[in-house]
C-alpha cells in the first residue's frame, strides 16, 4: 500500500554567479490522510518544497528528486500536460497572499467557476451553482453578491476564503496550504483554520500546513518536520513538539516571548553550523 | 509624558467617512513602556501617528512633555519624540547608505560630531562599523530594524513610537530586536509607546496595555492582569484565547464585538 505522497531526496538548486545554490537540500517525506506541518524561519526551504512538489519552481531553478509519487504514481517526470490535470484536480495549492494570488481583473465568482470548469464538464450554469455553494460552504454570507464583487473589494479575511473555495472546488486529494492565514488577525486566522480543517476532515484529504508559527502547527497539526537550511531538522508528532529534543527546534521555542512568562531577557538562537552538514 | 485626551481621528467626508479613533484618552508617565494591541483595522496605529505628526485630521488634545501639540510640529518636537516602523524594508531609503540614513537627522537638527554619533548610534544597536557603508539590500531584516532604531536613537529622543517593530521578523530575530529595546531603554531612561497585534509581544515589553477595538479604547490593565488572565472585557479574552493557538471548539464560541 503505498503512501498519498512520497518525497525521496528533494533537491531546489537556483544557478548563481558564484555557483549553485541549493535551497532544498535532498529532504525525504511521506504523507497519508492527515494533517502535516512544515515550520521553520524565512530561507528555510519550505515554501520551496510546497511549490516543488506542485513542480511550480520557474527556470533556472531546478528541481531533482529520487521520487515525488502521488498515490504511488510519479508525478516528477510525467509531461507538463499531464502535471496539468494534477494540479487543482488532485493537489492543490492555498498561497499566502489572497490579494496577489487572485486575478485583480476577473470578478471572484468567475474565477471559482473557472477552477471548477477546469477539471469537469460541467456547463456554465452548473459550475456557477456550485460556485455559490461552496462560497456558502466556506462561510461567505450573501454570496450572490460577493459572486460578483472584485478581489479589492474584499477583506483580507474573505479573500482568503475565496481561494479555499478555489482550491477546494475541484475536490483535491491533498492540499498544501503555504501560510494561509498569516496575512489575518488572530481570531479571522483561527476560524480559516477551522474551516479548512472540518473540510480536510470531511473529505479525507491530506494536507501540508507550511507555516512560521511554531505554536499555531503544534496545536493544529498531527505531525510536524522542522526545516533549517533546507534540510529536515526533525519529524515530530505535533503534541511533543514543546517536548522538542533538536536545539534548533528548542532554539525556535525557547525565544518566543510567552504571556505567562517574565519580562526577562529572552534567550537568543544559537545557530549550529553542523545542522548544515548532512 | 504624554497625555492624549478625546482623541479623534476621521478620514474622508461626508458619507464616505470613516471614524479611525474614538474620544481615546491616555497618560503615559516618563520610562514607561504603554502598549496599544488590536487587530487590523482598530485604530492602534492611526493613534501613534496622530501622536508622531503623521495624521493631521484629528480633533482633541495631545501633549507630548508638558507641550501641547497642534497640527505643526515644531523642530524640537522631532528630537523629543522618533519613531520605529513595522516594515524594515520600506522605511529605509533603498539608495542611501547606513552612513548617509544616520547623518541625515544629525545635520538637520546641527549636532555637533556626527562622525563619533554615528559610530555610537550603530555600537547601542549591536553593528559594528563595517556596516556603516553598507546600502539596505546589503543587510538582513533584523539589520535593517537595527539600523532603524539606531536612526530614531540617534537624536536622542526621550519618547520612541513602536509600530509593530518586530512582526516582519522571524522569531529568534524578534527575540534580539526585543532584548535590544529592553536594554535600550534600560540605559537611556526611554519613554515607549508600542503598537502590536501579538500580546505575548506587547505583554514582554510593556507594565501597562490597553486593548482597542474599532476605534475605541476598551480597556486597559496592568501586564500583570494580562499574564493572569484576567482581562474585563469580553473582547480581550477571545483575544487571549486565540493567542493561544488552535482550539476547535473554543473557535465556535468566537462572536464579533462592535
Amino acid at each position: 500500500m503505498s503512501n498519498l505522497l512520497d518525497v525521496e531526496n528533494l533537491r531546489v538548486k537556483f544557478p548563481t554567479r558564484s555557483g549553485v545554490f541549493e535551497a532544498v537540500r535532498g529532504i525525504s517525506f511521506s504523507l497519508n490522510q492527515e494533517r502535516l506541518g512544515i515550520v521553520g524561519e524565512s530561507g528555510s526551504g519550505k515554501t520551496l518544497t510546497g511549490r516543488a512538489i506542485l513542480r511550480l519552481i520557474k527556470r533556472p531553478g531546478v528541481v531533482e528528486a529520487d521520487r515525488i509519487d502521488l498515490d504511488g504514481k510519479d508525478i516528477l517526470r510525467i509531461p507538463e500536460e499531464e502535471m496539468q490535470a494534477v494540479r487543482g484536480k488532485r493537489i492543490s495549492m492555498i498561497m499566502q497572499d489572497p490579494q496577489y494570488s487572485l486575478n485583480p481583473v476577473m470578478t471572484v465568482g468567475s474565477q471559482i467557476a473557472e477552477a471548477y470548469r477546469v477539471h469537469s464538464k460541467a456547463s456554465k450554469p452548473e459550475a456557477r451553482d456550485r460556485t455559490l455553494d461552496m462560497l456558502e460552504t466556506v462561510r461567505i454570507r450573501e454570496p450572490e453578491k460577493v459572486y460578483h464583487l472584485y478581489p479589492h473589494e474584499v477583506s483580507g479575511g474573505m479573500g482568503q476564503r475565496i481561494m479555499i473555495a478555489m482550491m477546494l472546488i475541484p475536490e483535491p486529494d491533498l492540499l498544501i496550504a503555504d501560510e494561509p492565514t498569516s496575512a489575518l488577525d488572530v481570531t479571522v486566522q483561527l476560524q480559516v483554520l477551522a474551516l479548512i480543517d472540518d473540510m480536510v476532515r470531511e473529505r479525507g484529504m491530506g494536507l501540508i500546513l507550511i507555516s512560521h508559527d511554531l505554536n499555531l502547527v503544534a496545536s493544529f497539526c498531527d505531525r510536524v518536520l522542522v526545516m533549517y537550511g533546507g534540510r529536515i531538522m526533525e519529524t515530530l508528532d505535533a503534541k511533543d513538539l514543546h517536548n522538542a529534543q533538536h536545539p534548533y527546534t528548542r532554539g525556535l521555542l525557547d525565544c518566543l516571548p510567552r504571556l505567562d512568562g517574565s519580562h526577562g531577557e529572552l534567550q537568543v538562537l544559537k545557530r549550529d553550523p553542523a545542522w548544515l552538514e548532512a | 509624558m504624554i497625555r492624549v485626551e478625546n482623541l479623534n481621528v476621521t478620514f474622508g467626508d461626508g458619507e464616505n467617512s470613516v471614524q479611525a479613533v474614538r474620544n481615546a484618552s491616555f497618560t503615559v508617565a516618563e520610562g514607561e513602556s504603554f502598549g496599544l494591541v488590536g487587530e487590523s483595522g482598530s485604530g492602534k496605529s492611526t493613534v501613534l501617528k496622530a501622536i508622531a505628526g503623521l495624521h493631521s485630521h484629528w480633533t482633541g488634545s495631545i501633549e507630548v512633555d508638558g507641550m501641547a501639540l497642534k497640527q505643526k510640529r515644531p523642530r524640537a518636537f522631532r528630537k523629543l519624540l522618533q519613531m520605529v516602523f513595522q516594515d524594515p524594508f520600506g522605511s529605509l531609503h533603498p539608495r542611501h547608505t547606513v552612513d548617509a540614513t544616520l547623518k541625515e537627522p544629525l545635520a538637520i537638527h546641527r549636532f555637533d560630531n556626527p562622525e563619533q554619533r554615528i559610530l555610537k548610534a550603530l555600537d547601542d544597536v549591536g553593528l559594528g562599523p563595517e556596516f556603516r557603508f553598507r546600502y539596505p539590500h546589503q543587510l538582513s531584516g533584523g539589520q535593517r530594524q537595527r539600523i532603524a532604531i539606531a536612526r530614531a536613537l540617534i537624536l536622542e529622543p526621550r519618547v520612541v513610537l513602536l509600530d509593530e517593530p518586530t512582526s516582519a521578523l522571524d522569531v529568534s530575530v524578534q527575540a534580539e530586536i526585543l532584548n535590544l529595546l529592553v536594554r535600550l531603554r534600560k540605559e537611556q531612561g526611554l519613554t515607549y509607546v508600542m503598537v502590536s497585534h501579538n500580546l505575548a509581544v506587547v505583554a514582554h515589553l510593556c507594565e501597562r496595555i490597553a486593548v482597542m477595538n474599532r476605534g475605541v479604547f476598551i480597556e486597559e490593565m496592568t501586564d500583570e492582569q494580562l499574564r493572569s488572565s484576567t482581562p474585563s472585557h469580553g473582547y480581550t479574552r477571545q483575544l487571549l484565547v486565540a493567542s493561544k493557538g488552535y482550539d476547535r471548539k473554543a473557535i465556535d464560541r468566537f462572536v464579533e464585538f462592535t
